[in-house]
């Protein structure tokens, strides 16, 4: 499947507390990824909390678009990536 | 058995039943490998549902091919009544379904419990009824169970279709996994037996747990087939050839088959029941399981198996039975007899055809190919055409060619031209069909020459509206006006309706696509005469061309009521080529009018299915690619080189105009010139001579964007020319009428900085990235200051974010619509609802469709004193 690195932009700040509610948030997401077969890997996040960078596994762009809109997410650009390790090239 | 890890799944269709009873029908599927344990399970729901429920039992074959309906068949003979009737007496396949979905929802038991097993042996009729079923279950308060094991339902079988085409609201999947290790050991410890590895090897499954643990050897058999011939192996000689005979009858052997085959004495049978291996009632016997089954009957050797086969024939003979036909021909076509074949396989691929179980219908011509070398050539060849037909409509369009091709070669030796011709003109139809249009042209030429050299005929008539369509379908309409005419003369002198219909279609369509509207009076004529006489492929191709000259001429309003009427029509009639056909072009009217969601949805949707033809792969393929140059999303290039491709070898214009559109467009945002050049001048080279104002107009606006001068003739719809014409203004008021919000935004990009502005909006509205980021550089290059710089709260159209179709959406939920009916009043797909209503959920951070409702009227986001469209 191949992977994209999805850009977002929160002009509020995305705030995901480290508690019972913030677990809960990050469940919904992954549950309602599952119907498209889209898995959320990991996402670095801005030092503001206005942009975040998120790697997924999903079989299309639509997927990835079709879960943002369930999940009431922003996305400013998808992009399909491959994984580079530098430590490959020892 | 017990019940090991298993209790769960009879739980959940405990609850299942009940939401049944309380009218909300469903639709069970239990999956998992051979010998997991599906039918145990069925059997243990039903059995402890006997007195409550009324349960039909039937199931699917492995015969080599399938009977038509023959689950169907199992459930009439419980049924008897207007069901079995029906079947017998090979009524219409519509009243068939509706019996049995009559029989599924009044019967006197307070509910039914319909299980069909194996479906994937499922022949096609069965999974037409399959479709049916699902689309109408929720309605009736009924549970249909259905078993398949899911690893041999592999990403082309045709259990896929039906399956991905379930509605998923009154579909429930059960998957029953492997039993855990400690499962399997409580097993053995209930079987008294310690073995070694035992759930390492047997991998859980309980069927292989069972047989391993029956089998008495010390350590576990390696397969389960040795675990079975293990058991066999102690059964005594005359237990054992009633075994071996069972094992060459896929399903159940009757009674009488066996009396009339080995009679073998009671005690036989009684010492293969109790030693587990077969079970019976007392009509039938069947191994317990069909591994079991083909364990026995693998390790029989050649001529002992041929031989058994042979006995079985000769007892399916004597009895004489119709029902009996495709279990005649596995069984004729096992034992070698060519001459039982010969006489067997033609009429049970009448039957089959009759059933529309197509599939199966070419499967038994091919099994009488295969012994044809000794029929006479005439003979030969009418099977071979025969066979070609039923590939056709089966989607095997290179199987059918190659099988015409085949025929022709025989007509030619013989000299009849009249059959050559028409093996021609299908020939011409294939080829077209597999998107080669050069060959599709010359086939259909050769057509007409060798038949204009007989007295006319009705061939002859149809070899003329062949071309014609040929003509119509690359936008050559003097040229298909002209042969259509020529057949429709004909057609109406010989009397032949078909091709009076079809004739009247492509000359209806050409005329339509030159703006005569005389064309629409013979299209919808032709609609009225193919639903007259049950002609659904005809009715099905009116609809579809009345649509796609609607979207091409932009007048989105009639498309979307063709397009709804028409994808209405095919699917209620499983027409489902048609429906996907149908469905590319509603891609695009939803892409044109800015619905990028919905589009996607369509188009995928459309991919998604293997096998799709060309010609229909070719738009969505188009669609989607271009939403995502629009989008910005990444792939866009590749899906329209495919696109590209393919359309160059269909040679047709409207194949080919919307990937290159799209294509220039890639390279307008990219600022390659010559690239847009190129695309453009191919397609303005190509449409030469076409009276088509919308995409004369579409490429001749790429030329003008390079900065070249148009040179073009041809008429140019008006919103394109007002924006060469530099009315940036009135062509964004001409977009906005149109309904194109994109081609609106384009124009005002033209404009002075307000509506530079406005222009980002809409792009952004859009989520039309690249052009958004495109004009954000020009309005920066021209000094314009606080340029936004993504998209706007204020953009959004309300104080939660909704947008217009959600707000759409939302009232209509307000009104108190279903999913199905929202999907219909909007021209979307009911998936696409689905969709909308959860990010509405997620948007006003609710649960319910309820509190949305008291969410919506509460904080006035919906007024309750607006206009309603009553429910229906």
């Amino acid at each position: 499947m191949p992977r994209y690195m999805v850009e977002r932009s929160f002009p509020e700040g995305l705030r995901i507390p480290l508690n019972d509610e913030g677990a809960e948030m990050c469940r919904m997401v992954v549950l309602n990824n599952e119907e498209d077969s889209v898995t959320w890997i990991h996402s670095y996040v801005s030092d503001d909390g206005k942009k975040t960078y998120c790697a997924y596994d999903a079989p299309s762009p639509e997927a990835i678009r079709r879960t943002a809109r369930r999940n009431n997410l922003p996305v400013d650009r998808i992009t399909e990536v491959r994984v580079l390790d530098p430590y490959f090239y020892h | 058995m017990e019940l090991l890890e298993r209790e769960q799944f009879l739980v959940e269709l405990e609850a299942i039943l009940n939401d049944v009873s309380s009218g909300k029908g469903r639709f069970v599927l239990v999956s998992g490998e051979a010998g997991i344990g599906k039918t145990w399970l069925v059997e243990r729901f039903t059995e402890a549902h006997k007195k409550g429920a009324r349960v039909l039992w039937g199931a699917c074959d492995a015969l080599f091919t399938p009977r038509p309906l023959g689950p169907l068949y199992d459930i009439a003979r419980q049924t008897q009544g207007n069901l079995l009737a029906l079947l017998e007496e090979e009524a219409p396949r519509a009243s068939i379904f509706s019996a049995a979905l009559n029989e599924m929802e009044n019967g006197h038991a307070p509910s039914i419990i319909t299980v069909i097993e194996d479906v994937h042996w499922a022949d096609e009729a069965t999974l037409d009824l399959l479709k049916f079923l699902g689309r109408r279950i929720h309605r009736i308060n009924s549970m249909l169970l259905v078993t398949y094991r899911d690893d041999e339902v592999g990403a082309d079988h045709p259990l896929r279709l039906v399956l991905g085409d379930l509605s998923h609201r009154s579909v429930v999947r059960l998957r029953l996994p492997p039993l855990s290790e400690a499962a399997v050991e409580q097993l053995a410890a209930n079987a008294s037996r310690h073995i070694e590895d035992l759930y390492a090897v047997t991998g859980g499954n309980p069927f292989f747990v069972t047989e391993a643990l029956a089998s008495k050897e010390s350590g576990v058999p390696v397969t389960v087939r040795d675990a079975v011939l293990s058991r066999a192996g102690r059964l005594s000689p005359a237990a054992r050839a009633a075994l071996e005979l069972v094992s060459v009858v896929p399903a159940r052997t009757e009674m009488w088959l066996l009396d009339d085959t080995i009679s073998p004495n009671g005690y036989a049978l009684e010492e293969c029941v109790s030693a587990g291996m077969l079970r019976s009632d007392s009509e039938a016997i069947a191994f317990r399981h069909e591994l079991a089954r083909l364990a026995i009957e693998d390790s029989l050797t050649a001529p002992r198996r041929q031989s058994l086969h042979h006995l079985v024939l000769k007892a399916l003979l004597n009895r004489g039975s119709e029902a009996l036909l495709p279990r005649i021909v596995h069984h004729a076509a096992q034992a070698g007899d060519s001459a039982a074949v010969l006489k067997h396989a033609p009429i049970a691929a009448r039957q089959a055809a009759a059933l529309n179980a197509h599939r199966e219908s070419a499967s038994h011509y091919q099994t009488a190919l295969r012994y044809a070398d000794r029929l006479a050539a005439e003979e030969r060849a009418a099977l071979l055409e025969s066979r070609s037909y039923e590939c056709y409509l089966t989607n095997q369009s290179e199987e059918a060619l190659r099988v015409r091709r085949e025929a022709l070669e025989i007509w030619k030796r013989l000299g009849d031209k009249r059959r050559q011709g028409d093996n021609l003109r299908w020939m011409s139809r294939l080829t077209w069909f597999l998107g080669r249009k050069t060959e599709a042209e010359s086939h259909s030429i050769e057509a007409v020459a060798i038949l204009e050299d007989l007295p006319p005929s009705p061939e002859l008539a149809m070899a003329y509206s062949n071309r014609a369509q040929l003509h119509m379908l690359a936008d050559e309409d003097q040229e298909a006006v002209r042969w259509g005419s020529r057949a429709i003369a004909l057609a109406e002198e010989l009397g032949t309706t078909e091709t009076l219909v079809h004739a009247l279609n492509n000359v209806g369509s050409a005329e339509l696509l030159a703006h005569d509207e005389q064309g629409r009076i013979k299209l919808e004529e032709s609609l009225r005469l193919a639903l007259a006489n049950g002609f659904q492929e005809h009715a099905a191709r009116a609809l579809t061309n009345l649509a796609s000259v609607a979207v091409r001429d932009r007048n989105y309003r009639l498309a979307s009521r063709y397009l709804s009427d028409g994808i209405a029509y095919t699917t209620e009639h499983d027409l489902d080529s048609w429906t996907l056909y149908m469905t590319a072009w509603r891609a695009r009217a939803h892409f044109e009018q800015g619905e990028w969601d919905s589009a996607s949805d369509d188009a995928g949707f459309v991919l998604s299915h293997y096998r799709v033809s060309p010609i229909t792969k070719i738009p969505a393929l188009a669609v989607l690619g271009h939403v995502r140059v629009r989008r910005g999303d990444p792939d866009a290039a590749r899906l329209l080189a495919e696109a590209r491709e393919l359309a160059m070898q269909t040679k047709e214009l409207q194949r080919i105009a919307p990937v290159a559109s799209a294509r220039a467009e890639i390279a307008w945002l990219k600022g390659d010139f010559e690239q847009m050049r190129d695309e453009a001048s191919f397609v303005l080279n190509m449409a030469k001579g076409h009276d088509d104002p919308w995409l004369q107009g579409e490429f001749a606006f790429w030329v003008w964007h390079v900065g070249d001068a148009i040179e073009t003739q041809e008429k140019i719809a008006a919103p394109y020319a007002l924006q060469m014409s530099r009315d940036w203004r009135a062509a964004a008021e001409a977009w906005k009428e149109t309904g194109c919000p994109y081609e609106e935004a384009m124009a005002l990009a033209d404009g002075d900085e307000s509506a530079q502005l406005a222009a980002l909006e809409i792009f952004e509205r859009l989520g039309a990235g690249p052009a958004a980021e495109r004009l954000r550089q020009t309005l920066r290059a021209t000094g314009v200051r606080g340029i936004p710089r993504g998209p706007r709260p204020s953009t959004k159209e309300n104080p939660v974010g909704l947008t217009n179709r959600q707000m759409e959406v939302l009232a209509l939920m307000t009104d108190g619509f279903a999913n199905a009916e929202i999907a219909h009043q909007l021209f979307i797909s009911p998936k696409t609802v689905d969709h909308h209503v959860s990010a509405i959920l997620a948007k006003l951070d609710v649960h319910t469709r309820a509190e949305a409702v008291s969410v919506a009227l509460q904080s006035g986001l919906i007024n309750q004193n607006r206009e309603r469209r009553a429910p229906k």
